[in-house]
């Protein structure tokens, strides 16, 4: 599976984005309480989709209609939430929620691609994908547990 | 403790299950359709919340800085940007390459908000991030 450079730029730029929202959301948490730190970019985040859908027009890239899971991610989302404010407060912490987060994120997502579940095209790691992840989650978990990352 | 390793390990996975949902709404949509749904489900869900177990408005919030208010605006073109990715390279693949530019950019906002941290450990990690990329980046 080889990844052209625009979207291996973008998905780099997503992770940036990532970082922000992690310092903006946090900053909220820190004068509000967890709900309102998640309720307010949410808020915000609709209005700010419907003006960039009204400016955008996106064309629909499918008649027909999906399915309705499909609509279910913002659930799924608030759990991520739950489940992390909840992690971080025991003995985990904050580095031991992320460490062990990125654990769970990475192998369902290996197992979701190797199985194409949800509708989404399937696709095999090979032996470089295997060593590229090796040298990112091991370069990650330096940085969660000594580097001051979390 | 096995049990908050559980929820930890859980939690994670929600992450990629809540980007592959997306993606599959996006294939039948548009990247910005899904995360307006994303987040308009979200948002009802939370304001559900709140009006049963209450807490959403504590006194401390009058003392926010403006700009902490920018995160849904950043959501919205992140949720955007994974559910198109997750669509055309896979879900390992986007979570990976996400990890990778959020790990980096996060020494470097904390380098520059002047966060401790031990810099040799920085470097190590940053380096091993790198390489990961470029070897699944490199032209086979």
């Amino acid at each position: 599976m080889t990844t052209s450079s625009l979207s291996f730029l973008l998905a780099f730029g997503a992770g940036v984005l990532l970082s922000l929202m992690v310092l903006f959301n946090g900053t909220l948490a820190s004068f509000g309480s967890l709900l309102f730190a998640s309720w307010v970019p949410h808020a915000t985040g609709t209005l700010v989709a419907l003006i960039f859908l009204a400016l955008m027009r996106p064309q629909k890239a499918s008649a027909k209609r999906p399915p309705l899971w499909a609509y279910a991610g913002g659930i799924v989302g608030a759990f991520t939430v739950m489940a992390t404010s909840y992690t971080m407060n025991t003995a985990l912490a904050l580095s031991g929620t992320i460490a062990i987060g990125l654990a769970g994120q990475m192998v369902f997502s290996l197992v979701a691609d190797a199985r194409g579940m949800f509708g989404l095209p399937q696709k095999l790691p090979s032996l470089r994908d295997w060593t590229a992840l090796a040298l990112i989650v091991a370069g990650s978990l330096i940085l969660i547990f000594f580097g001051g990352v979390a | 403790m096995i049990w908050f390793v559980l929820i930890a390990f859980l939690g994670g996975a929600s992450v990629s299950l809540s980007r592959q949902i997306n993606g599959r709404l996006s294939l039948s949509t548009s990247a910005m359709h899904a995360s307006f749904w994303n987040h308009i489900v979200g948002f009802g869900l939370l304001t559900l919340m709140a009006l049963v177990f209450g807490g959403l408005f504590t006194p401390g919030i009058k003392d926010i800085p403006f700009w902490a208010y920018l995160g849904g605006t950043v959501g919205v073109v992140f949720i955007a940007l994974s559910s198109w990715l997750v669509a055309k390279i896979g879900a390992a693949q986007t979570a990976l390459l996400i990890i990778a530019g959020q790990m980096i950019s996060g020494v470097v906002l904390d380098i520059l908000t002047g966060a401790p941290g031990n810099p040799a450990a920085r470097t190590a990690g940053v380096a091993l991030i790198l390489a990961g990329m470029w070897l699944s980046q490199r032209k086979r």
